[in-house]
């Protein structure tokens, strides 16, 4: 009896442990952050392998980006149908101080890459012709690669979801 | 038959206003305070050569990066006609934050409270910084950003200076859009 209840206890014990190790974020995971180019960004788009595209533009200094991206990474972690993709128009030289940090402590569940264009008006003239630069800003494709929404501002979990949709139907 | 072409033609240039709807070509006077309650309007400063509407901010890491660079061009161009009126549409930063923030950084020209982001809605501003550059009838001359990056050693295009050299050369602006990206406006909701 004494035998039995003792398993059970290190049984409890090392179970609750493994919830633990389980709940801590993955803060040892090597989170690399590549620099995207116009092309880089053209291939992303263009080969879709039949998944929709959500394309995300964000920063760090970005206050509304902070604030929508546990919506994004919530998302991301439940569509497992939909590609999910940052750019972060941070500095290329902010990766280790700033994006990496960021992306670590949101335990980011996408991949981002850093601005890598020639200028920011290469960037957002790629993006959409009628977006002015304001952050955050949302692209979502369809399986083919064709734009389907261009959000501006912050979004809710639901919106974004509205508009994945959409995409998905197309 | 003819009746149908003018409505064609009609609905065509209905559909081309409405494309560049969202760019403000021409603002009305409107009256402001700046940081000291000292009221500021627009057609105070209908003499100048050109007005410069600089949308700012105190606590956006893109706006503070130009801190420098705005002081500078006030510098450069007050003494040449030119006007610089700073606006802070940002629900967040207070009047005596605003005051506190023009006095660290040197910003010398007037800096006006937009309460409610009404003024930023009538240009349709969104970002900071963004610049407005305006003739005496208040017609946008340029409008967009001060150059094309917010670390001053990338810098390739002066835009706002080029903007402002051609309108004291006598010239008709050549670039009159650009963008970049900065920090969204506040804006109450």
């Amino acid at each position: 009896m004494k035998k039995l209840f003792l398993a059970i206890f290190s049984f409890l014990i090392l179970s609750q442990s493994f919830v633990l190790a389980d709940e801590k974020p993955k803060q040892n995971d090597k989170i690399v952050v590549e620099t995207i180019t116009k092309d880089k960004l053209a291939k992303i788009i263009k080969e879709r392998k039949g998944k929709p595209l959500f394309l995300n533009l964000w920063a760090t200094w970005c206050v509304p980006c902070r604030e929508e991206f546990p919506a994004i990474n919530k998302l991301a972690e439940e569509l497992k149908d939909v590609e999910f993709v940052g750019i972060s128009v941070d500095f290329p030289e902010e990766v280790d101080s700033k994006i990496i940090p960021f992306l670590k402590l949101q335990n980011a569940k996408f991949i981002s890459y850093v601005n890598g264009f020639e200028g920011d008006e290469e960037l957002i003239n790629t993006l959409d012709k009628d977006w002015n630069g304001a952050l955050p800003a949302t692209f979502i494709y369809d399986k083919n690669g064709k734009k389907v929404s261009f959000l501006e501002g912050k979004k809710s979990y639901d919106e974004f979801k509205k508009e994945i949709e959409k995409a998905k139907k197309k | 038959m003819k009746k149908l072409n003018k409505l064609f033609v009609f609905a065509v240039l209905f559909a081309a206003s409405l494309l560049y709807a969202s760019d403000v070509s021409k603002v009305e006077n409107f009256k402001l305070k700046d940081y000291n309650g000292k009221e500021h309007q627009l057609s105070d400063f209908k003499d100048s050569k050109a007005i410069v509407i600089i949308f700012v901010a105190t606590q956006c890491p893109v706006s503070n990066d130009y801190n420098s660079r705005m002081a500078e061009l006030y510098n450069d161009y007050k003494d040449k006609g030119i006007t610089f009126v700073g606006i802070n549409s940002n629900k967040q930063e207070s009047v005596d934050e605003i005051k506190q923030h023009a006095k660290d950084n040197n910003l010398q020209f007037p800096i006006l409270k937009d309460d409610k982001n009404v003024i930023a809605d009538k240009f349709a501003a969104s970002v900071t910084p963004e610049v407005y550059v305006l003739n005496s009838n208040f017609e946008v001359l340029y409008h967009g950003r001060i150059d094309d990056s917010r670390k001053e050693s990338d810098v390739k295009t002066k835009d706002l200076r080029k903007a402002l050299d051609e309108i004291l050369g006598g010239k008709t602006v050549s670039n009159t859009k650009t963008k970049a990206f900065g920090c969204t406006i506040k804006r109450v909701s």
